[in-house]
């Protein structure tokens, strides 16, 4: 998430050591994290002198990075209840997570990175 | 945020002494074997449910737990702060960086709220009453 909102501030490629400074994520862990966002198109990447990350679309949803980051939000295992439905708490957790996907795709990671150009201290804009 | 062990059995302790209770107390040992818990497990979270107010030991022979009030004061929410300590995304960490806060003051903590709005009202009632979980689907 962090890195998505930095890289909607930045006007040109984005370095991993860049974005590492901006973050306080490790270079090595970016690199981990942008293996999933690349997949999901999230977020694309240049070689060479001027290459970097930058995003791969306008109109990125915070569900759209968490589900690509750590998978569909699921706060509750419940593998035997949803076997034979008989659980009754399942709902609960369904509740909680409709709760959750309903919010998050409803906020875009441009909206957070213009609060934080709004602070002056975005990548650039 | 992930429910842990203690969130889940707790509920489902909740859910069958709901279901279950008349007026005599329900020993633990009969929950455990309806919903395939573990006993001694189902102990720690009933006492820390009687110590937040939503189940009253009785001891003795023929003792057990009851709840406290009737299901539909109970909420659920209130039920999932006690057991999970708090139910939130919202951290804040020392030395929090200027796109943590942003991330912490405009999606975790309205988030927050937006999950606190969708469970206002929801009490062990409305679980255990099988209309909520058809208007759920």
């Amino acid at each position: 998430m962090q890195t998505l909102v930095y890289l909607a501030t930045c006007k040109e490629n984005c370095s991993i050591r860049k974005i590492s400074e901006a973050t306080g994520i490790s270079s090595g862990y970016l690199e981990q994290l942008m293996i999933p966002l690349r997949r999901a198109g999230l977020v694309e990447a240049d070689r060479g002198v001027f290459g970097g990350y930058r995003l791969g679309r306008t109109g990125i949803t915070c569900q759209d990075v968490l589900i690509a980051s750590e998978g569909v939000f699921r706060p509750a295992p419940c593998k035997e209840c949803q076997k034979n439905g008989l659980c009754k708490t399942h709902q609960i957790w369904s509740l909680l997570q409709t709760a959750v996907s309903d919010f998050s795709k409803e906020v875009l990671i441009e909206d957070l990175a213009a609060h934080l150009v709004d602070r002056g201290t975005g990548g650039g804009i | 945020m992930k429910i842990s062990t203690r969130g889940r059995y707790g509920l489902r302790l909740l859910v069958d002494i709901a279901e279950h209770a008349e007026d005599d107390p329900i020993a633990l040992s009969v929950v455990a074997k309806r919903q395939k818990l573990s006993e001694k497990y189902l102990q720690q979270v009933a006492l820390l449910l009687a110590r937040g107010g939503f189940l009253n030991s009785v001891k003795g022979s023929g003792g057990g737990y009851l709840l406290k009030e009737k299901p539909d004061q109970i909420m659920i929410y209130d039920v999932l702060d006690l057991l999970e300590g708090s139910i939130t995304f919202e951290e804040e960490s020392d030395g929090e960086n200027a796109i943590e806060e942003v991330l912490r003051l405009h999606f975790y903590r309205p988030l927050d709220e937006q999950v606190k709005r969708a469970f206002a009202g929801l009490t062990l009632a409305d679980v255990t009453h099988a209309a909520w979980f058809t208007y759920m689907i």
